[in-house]
């Protein structure tokens, strides 16, 4: 029998190389790794400069997710997902994530202010607002300027 | 040959095809079956489960005694239940109705399958003749399965799926009471069917490993990347294609040859499958040729093995029917329960990376906890059944006129799709894990050299 492949035969290898070129495309696109993105951990700061009052509204109050988020050792994420019972399970009551939350605020427009974010009096409305808004009107981003101007 | 024996043969060959294709017709159909008989997972895959089951059941039975039988009699017997059975399906009003009638249907279909075989080689003037036009439909039949019943869903609904072999069994049966086809009768007692039992391992295992490229990849693509059926039917109509552009080859290579060649590019095309790193069309396609390719160059070799003439033709053949049957049955036993575990978990994980890509996307605050909750409900009720439209909460807060917020749904849907399509990865490792053993045991097929 010839050692030397036939035609047919050398398809065939052909055929099995373009398997192995389709898995090396599949790992060189990542097939390998966890889709992004990765979940951040949220005791720990993230670096992102705010440019305008609204991204820094924003950032304080992601901020706030993430110190309310650390404070019940879970993800950011999970605890946005948690705050309506009604879209599924709940992990903490009503009571525990409202602590959390303001107290996670608070934190955030402390940092703000030491970063210099946010002009030194701002800081002292913005710590009112969130110690007596409606949580619910704090977490779904309605903070404007209507807002700081209604707690002086 | 008599006037008319090509066309009842042809009826006959369509007949046997739609028997085989019945294995994954309904797969495109299941999410349409699932919400209107409001039911389970585990509940729809009952639909396929049960006639595979009942196809392998009947033929290992059959085997005992179909010889004794006229094969003309087995036959239309098979094609009458294969009818009533269909037109029940069509017509069924409940999940358990259509489970039992799938049953019947198997068992109608297993009848079918093996009375054709020898009335084929009848009609076409020699066994081996009537074993290739018996082969080649039901290859045919295997793998287009899923695209037919994609169409026929799209088109219509599920219900025309069942609707639609009721005619083809109709007229076959005619034919076959009007034509009488001689030399269709008992085959009395043959040798063992132990010299089958290489090529029919590995068409069981073949056909377990198909279970992936034919379930899975259809499911991968309608209810996670979101085509329509008919969309999905004509990408994995790819498989199909592949099996027939290697028809040529196929009868150029020595049979080890095609069977180890087969079995090692169904491996390939499944691990290329489970490899998938995001929802891409494209290599999805590639692997699913290959997938194709593999079947197009093993099946046909191995079923001329199966189909020992030495032994009875009716008799090896309905051994074959049983055993393909069989290895999609066990395939599927270890494969849905590892699907059922692995994506309600990606499913979890997918929503958590969505609400990181919204809430760090440069959208307003005012639609990121909003978009993220309703999102929340969407995935709840997909886990309900419904197909998840995940484009429908940003929809609903802007996105149509929100260029930031429609690109951060595009991107949010592509995270989602890549961390389901990864939960599919196991189901898919394992189809080809029945591919390499089927490899494995085409290594003794080629030390005995049986072909």
């Amino acid at each position: 029998m010839s050692r030397r492949l036939n035609a047919a035969q050398a398809v065939v290898v052909a055929l099995l190389v373009s398997c192995l070129v389709l898995v090396a495309v599949e790992l060189a696109k990542g097939a390998a790794s966890e889709p992004a993105p990765k979940l951040a951990n949220p005791c720990r700061p993230r670096n992102v400069q705010p440019s305008g009052f609204d991204a820094t509204v924003q950032r304080i109050v992601l901020d706030g997710f993430d110190g309310a988020a650390c404070r019940l050792h879970t993800t950011r994420e999970e605890l946005v997902l948690s705050l309506d019972p009604a879209t599924g399970e709940r992990r903490w009551d009503p009571p525990t994530i409202e602590r959390a939350l303001r107290a996670g605020l608070l934190r955030a427009v402390d940092d703000a202010e030491r970063r210099g974010d946010i002009p030194g009096f701002v800081a002292p409305l913005l710590r009112r607002l969130v110690e007596s808004a409606p949580i619910d009107q704090l977490i779904r981003g309605g903070i404007g300027l209507r807002d700081l101007l209604g707690s002086l | 040959m008599k006037p008319g024996s090509t066309a009842l043969a042809g009826l006959l060959a369509a007949a046997v095809a739609i028997a085989f294709a019945d294995s994954s017709i309904v797969v495109l159909a299941l999410p349409e079956l699932y919400a209107r008989f409001d039911t389970t997972i585990e509940g729809v895959a009952w639909v396929i489960t049960a006639y595979n089951a009942a196809v392998a059941v009947t033929g290992l039975g059959l085997v005992l005694l179909v010889h004794r039988l006229n094969g003309a009699a087995v036959l239309a017997c098979g094609l009458l239940v294969f009818l009533a059975a269909s037109t029940a399906c069509a017509l069924a009003g409940s999940l358990s109705f259509l489970i039992g009638a799938r049953t019947v249907q198997g068992v109608g279909a297993a009848l079918l399958l093996a009375g054709a075989l020898p009335v084929l080689a009848a009609l076409k003037g020699s066994a081996a003749s009537g074993a290739r036009l018996w082969t080649l439909a039901g290859m045919f039949g295997a793998v287009l399965g899923p695209a037919l019943g994609g169409v026929l869903t799209q088109a219509f609904d599920w219900r025309a799926i069942f609707a639609a072999q009721a005619p083809v069994a109709a007229l076959s049966l005619l034919a076959v009471i009007w034509a009488r086809p001689e030399g269709a009768g008992d085959e009395g007692w043959r040798p063992s069917l132990r010299r089958t039992l290489v090529p029919n391992t590995c068409l069981g295992l073949l056909f377990g490993a198909l279970v992936g490229a034919l379930f899975l990849a259809v499911l991968l693509v309608i209810t996670v990347w979101g085509y329509s059926p008919l969309a999905g039917a004509a990408i994995v109509s790819v498989l199909p294609a592949a099996t027939l552009a290697v028809r040529p080859l196929e009868r150029r290579l020595t049979r080890p040859t095609a069977v180890s060649g087969g079995a090692a590019l169904l491996a390939g095309g499944l691990v290329g499958l489970a490899l998938l790193p995001s929802a891409s069309v494209a290599l999805a396609v590639c692997a699913l040729a290959l997938c194709g390719t593999g079947v197009g160059l093993a099946v046909p070799v191995l079923s001329q093995a199966a189909l020992d003439l030495s032994a009875g033709l009716t008799r090896s053949g309905t051994l074959t029917i049983g055993v393909r049957h069989l290895g999609l049955v066990l395939a599927l036993a270890s494969i849905a329960p590892l699907l059922a575990n692995q994506v309600p978990r990606a499913g979890d994980r997918a929503m958590l990376k969505a609400t990181a890509v919204l809430l760090d996307s440069p959208v307003g605050l005012d639609k990121k906890v909003p978009v993220a909750l309703d999102l929340r409900g969407a995935f709840a009720r997909a886990r309900a059944g419904e197909t998840p439209d995940l484009a429908e909460p940003f929809n609903a807060h802007g996105a149509r006129n929100d260029s930031k917020l429609a690109a951060t749904r595009d991107d949010l849907v592509g995270t989602i799709e890549a961390t389901i399509t990864r939960a599919f990865r196991p189901a898919f490792f394992l189809s080809a894990a029945f591919a390499a053993l089927a490899l494995l045991v085409s290594a003794v097929f080629r030390r005995r050299n049986v072909a």
